[in-house]
């Protein structure tokens, strides 16, 4: 602890003297006294989001001078009320590694040479024009980030979609929720969370699917354990493909094998109707069956596409097509015992409890991940268990602000802030709220996240900026897009705030302002926005992203559409991007009210906040007179969907014997940029490892910590194995935390996609294991 | 490691010479105040000794009148 | 001893003494450094131990077991206490005697103590481990010394959570010993409620910080 305590005392002392003067001398000022308030001795208190996962812990930065130097929990937070993770307890000193980046630096003649940031943002600019002029606007992409704040994915997509005209803007949030978002479509019409976290409290069954929330949302976690003490009668159900940390606290583990997920939640489902446990007044209301195309492929050859085709169907063919996922029939696909799924579906079936289900990457980074959100909302929706304290299909966020600022403010190549760049209506508000003229939007989408990086290999891009991500570690089959983007005739800029394997590939890298050293807002898993001040200023030459992106749109010319101030910019940003929003369904709260208060949730509606969505009770948007009215579609009634279960696009074989399968740890943030950084979490997990059961290593003539060679037909690592640790995959699966850039991972993996979100599945594809 | 403070006052007119007396002292800073002629003197010396010593040299400046301690700690 | 082999002799000494020092701090350090040991799986005891304990158990304020009496009964950090209680001469095995009272803890008023509780009730075996003392005496004098127990205090900043100082081998059931009225009173905390002990306090399996190998 490095606070100065001599410095402390001899402000006491100061102030002794202060206080005595003004009673013997009355009217006594010290005006130079002003300056020392706040230097080291004293900490101030100022209120933030947590930097790091989507639960969206409120903070207390606790600054001295000016620098950052303690946390707390923010009591005043209705996520996590004071309470935080490792990660929140230390995020600040993520702030002050040694080798922060701070000037700007451009690559000359092999080297990076230091540059001054306005000379590189010019090269920006330049680089840019000169690529449009040459090879089209397509040619340039911008890739943020789920951790970009909503400010900077905001001005990327004004100025990318608005001022150049090109769709290339994507994030990283196309990696971990973009089959969230499409089964949140699919399903209601309209893409987040219906319930809210207080659904923990109310909930009497919690059924993890395939997450590991214990170590990834710790805190809500925590929630779920403590009203499972204070009640007694709370049951949690871990439903995964490996045993971690959440399975070892929850009544009952059960594991099914890898993308039997969708056999497991069909067959709920046949049990549900077939106990004639099905709301009857709710399905008949408010739902309508559907199903779509089968065998839809994986995505792994460059230019595929992929379109459904919905079609209405009736109960009684939705009851025929479950006929193939009785009990007895999935336990042999998925080694989830008939018994257990009757369990599970008795639990939700059963009209007293109150069902929540949480998930995550298990289902989202999934080649069938659209199905599979889809039918976790059908056992839902078929009981009626939604939209009401407790009955909450929650689809947890990864980072801290993809919903906030990609699936809000619409960073990807389809959207826009409001609605589609397909629908003229949308792009007629866009037009007219960003100032530009409505040619100016491209109708036709261009490329998801894995067919930017493939264009960017092929040459079709030939400019790509890259904020606040690393996609040299986390895009599967690695070896590729890096080659890809070491080719000739290949710009590539990267805002980001240490050196990374993305830095290195990089022409230009600037430094960026990190977290609290700019302001901005972040919207976290349960649609709360929250907004941060800027609270320590950031070192060197950094700048926010936000602003490093509206000094480029300048130098392309675009004053008009970027005028703010740099005093004022954020607020000023705030007020038009909620015009976007202006409706009960989605209105967000005004900036003076983001700033007072520790996160508002959206809709916000004559001052209040909308917990749950879609119930009329609690919802302003919601049809008078309705009960629930899931204005998504059309129709206000929600889709019950008929998906069948398709295996995984590459099933481990008599060469590749293993499922290989990946994902974090408690301690690291997904490429541990920021967290290997600091020393109390780097000291707890300094290596990345590969779990293997423990008689899969004795066949292998492994033991703890002897290195492994996992290969692929892509690619090879060979790391340390760890055995009973902290996780134990079954026999014939091997885990692998993805936070070492030692050990990339992802020149092992597989870039199979869901056809529908272009999600990519990081969670299977077939490895053999060799003694190193 | 004493760290003292005191209220200083000058001698009738002295008040920019104090300041820059003891401000270039060594172990002293100071905080005048700005509409009246007193001024706040915080001293950080190594040990009791060197303490001493200042005292004694602050109380023989011509331009100081007075001075009164107002705090006191012996940091270590 | 001349003064010269004094001089010897203290530097050997201290010189022993820093390498013990090292040998603490790569004590937590397994021989496969970033592997977590391989008893990092029993963590459902937290979770059970949570669930079973009544909140007035986990708070307590008595004072009288600290962590000199903690070592006292110990050779070295981490190895088994001695029972510092007489023991029936006739107790031969009888260990349900042992989990009666240390099994959940509580208040003996023979021993006027609240008794510590067990992190590792399964292993069933007491005194395969835990001998009691009969006597003062040594047969022969011994040279045995250890190294320092690891210090409190380690939060990186004011307020945040301490990592754990010590293994987790044996030693995964946080509330067995950090709360009560049994807890050793510079170890005891408040806010055992909270239950998922290591969402904040991780454990330390290296010294060394995050560099590049670029």
């Amino acid at each position: 602890m490095k606070l100065n305590r001599r410095s402390f005392i001899k402000s006491a002392a100061a102030g002794s003297a202060i206080a005595a003067a003004g009673s013997i001398f009355p009217g006594i000022s010290f005006a130079n006294w002003k300056e020392q308030t706040g230097s080291a001795g004293q900490i101030t208190w100022k209120k933030a989001p947590c930097r790091f996962c989507g639960t969206g812990c409120g903070v207390l930065v606790g600054v001295s001078g000016d620098r950052a130097v303690a946390v707390k929990g923010d009591p005043n937070c209705s996520v996590n009320k004071g309470l935080c993770c490792v990660k929140g307890f230390h995020v600040v000193q993520a702030l002050y590694g040694k080798d922060r980046l701070r000037t700007a630096k451009v690559r000359r003649g092999g080297k990076m040479v230091e540059v001054p940031v306005s000379e590189a943002l010019d090269i920006i600019a330049a680089k840019m024009k000169q690529t449009i002029k040459e090879t089209g606007k397509d040619s340039v992409a911008m890739y943020g980030s789920g951790q970009w704040t909503i400010p900077d994915g905001y001005v990327a997509s004004k100025l990318f979609k608005g001022c150049i005209g090109t769709n290339n803007v994507e994030a990283n949030a196309r990696l971990c929720m973009a089959s969230a978002v499409t089964g949140f479509l699919t399903s209601f019409g309209t893409d987040e969370p219906m319930g809210c976290y207080e659904d923990i409290e109310h909930a009497d069954v919690f059924v993890t699917w395939g997450n590991n929330m214990a170590e990834m949302h710790p805190v809500l976690f925590s929630r779920m354990l403590a009203s499972r003490k204070r009640r007694g009668n709370v049951e949690i159900i871990d439903l995964a493909t490996r045993s971690t940390r959440s399975s070892q606290a929850s009544d009952k583990s059960i594991l099914f094998k890898p993308n039997t997920d969708l056999a497991v939640a069909n067959a709920i489902c046949y049990e549900i109707i077939r106990n004639d446990w099905v709301n009857w007044d709710f399905v008949k209301k408010h739902t309508t069956f559907h199903k779509g195309k089968t065998n839809i492929g994986y995505g792994t050859e460059d230019h595929f596409k992929f379109k459904d085709a919905p079609e209405d169907i009736s109960f009684e063919e939705y009851k025929e097509f479950l006929s193939d996922y009785t009990p007895k029939k999935v336990e042999k696909i998925s080694g989830v015992s008939a018994r257990d799924i009757k369990y599970l579906a008795s639990l939700y079936g059963d009209p007293s409890k109150k069902c929540t289900s949480f998930w995550c990457m298990g289902m989202n980074q999934h080649v069938r991940g659209t199905w599979i959100n889809n039918l976790v909302y059908n056992i839902h929706l078929l009981t009626g268990k939604i939209s009401t304290p407790g009955n909450s299909p929650f689809s947890l966020t990864g980072q801290p602000s993809a919903c906030g600022t990609v699936r809000e403010v619409g960073t990807l190549t389809h959207k826009l802030p409001h609605g589609v760049v397909m629908k003229e209506a949308h792009r007629k508000m866009a037009a007219e709220i960003w100032d530009v003229p409505l040619t100016n939007i491209d109708p036709k989408p261009t490329y998801h996240t894995v067919e930017m990086f493939r264009a960017l290999d092929r040459g079709d891009i030939r400019f790509i900026w890259i904020q606040v991500t690393n996609p040299m570690i986390t895009m599967p089959n690695l070896t590729r897009y890096r080659n890809g983007a070491l080719k000739d005739d290949r710009f590539i800029v990267v805002s980001d705030v240490y050196p990374t394997p993305t830095t290195d590939v990089a022409d230009v890298v600037l430094p960026a302002a990190m977290w609290v050293e700019q302001e901005g807002m972040y919207g976290n898993s349960e649609r709360r926005t929250q907004h941060f001040d800027r609270i320590v200023p950031g070192p060197g030459e950094t700048m926010s992203d936000t602003w490093q992106i509206i000094e480029v749109a300048r130098r392309l010319g675009y004053e008009k559409q970027f005028p703010w101030g740099e005093d004022e910019y954020i607020g000023k940003i705030w007020e038009e991007y909620r015009r976007f929003h202006d409706s009960p369904k989605h209105n967000m709260a005004p900036y003076d009210v983001l700033k007072k208060r520790s996160g508002v949730q959206w809709p916000f509606v004559d001052g209040k906040e909308t917990r749950w969505r879609f119930n009329s009770k609690y919802d302003p948007a919601c049809k008078p007179g309705s009960e629930f009215d899931f204005y998504g579609k059309k129709d206000g009634k929600a889709w019950i969907w008929a998906r069948p279960y398709e295996p995984a696009a590459e099933s481990p074989d008599d060469e590749y014997d293993f499922w290989l399968n990946t994902g974090r740890v408690i301690e690291h943030w997904h490429t541990g940029t920021m967290t290997r950084r600091v020393p109390v979490l780097h000291r707890a997990v300094p290596e990345s490892y590969v779990e293997i059961h423990p008689e899969d290593a004795m066949n292998l003539g492994v033991t703890n910590g002897e290195m492994v060679k996992i290969i692929s037909r892509r690619g090879e690592v060979t790391m340390k194995a760890s055995i009973d640790g902290r996780g134990k995959p079954p026999r014939g699966m091997v885990f692998v935390p993805f936070f070492d850039e030692s050990y990339k991972i992802n020149e092992v993996t597989l870039d199979a996609f869901c056809p529908i979100s272009k999600q990519p599945d990081y969670k299977k594809c077939a490895v053999r294991l060799e003694k190193a | 490691m004493p760290i003292l403070s005191y209220l200083v006052l000058p001698q009738d007119g002295a008040m920019d010479q104090l300041c820059s007396d003891l401000s270039s002292m060594e172990y002293c800073e100071i905080i005048p105040a700005d509409n009246q002629e007193v001024v706040v003197l915080v001293t950080d010396t190594p040990d009791d000794k060197v303490e001493e010593t200042l005292q004694e040299t602050l109380k023989n400046l011509p331009s100081l009148q007075s001075f009164s301690m107002t705090y006191g700690h012996n940091a270590v | 001893m001349n003064k010269r082999a004094k001089i010897t002799t203290g530097v050997v000494i201290g010189f022993a003494a820093v390498c013990f020092s090292w040998t603490v701090v790569s004590m937590s350090a397994q021989a496969a450094p970033g592997v977590q040991e391989g008893f990092d799986w029993s963590g459902e005891k937290i979770y059970n131990r949570y669930n079973d304990t009544p909140l007035q158990a986990m708070t307590g304020t008595d004072g009288r077991r600290t962590l000199n009496t903690f070592y006292e009964r110990r050779q070295y950090p981490g190895s088994p206490p001695i029972v510092p209680h007489k023991v029936a001469e006739a107790f031969s095995g009888d260990t349900a005697k042992c989990i009666s009272c240390h099994g959940r803890g509580g208040y003996d008023a023979e021993q006027d103590a609240y008794a510590p509780v067990t992190p590792h009730p399964e292993n069933e075996n007491c005194f395969q481990c835990h001998v009691p003392i009969t006597t003062e005496n040594l047969f022969v004098e011994s040279d045995w010394e250890s190294v320092s127990p690891s210090r409190l205090g380690r939060s990186m900043m004011g307020g945040s959570p301490p990592p754990v100082p010590h293994s987790l081998q044996l030693r995964e059931d946080c509330i067995a010993c950090h709360t009560g009225p049994g807890a050793v009173a510079e170890i005891r905390v408040e806010h055992g409620s909270r239950g998922n002990c290591r969402q904040c306090h991780v454990p330390q399996v290296t010294t060394t910080t995050f560099e590049r190998n670029n």
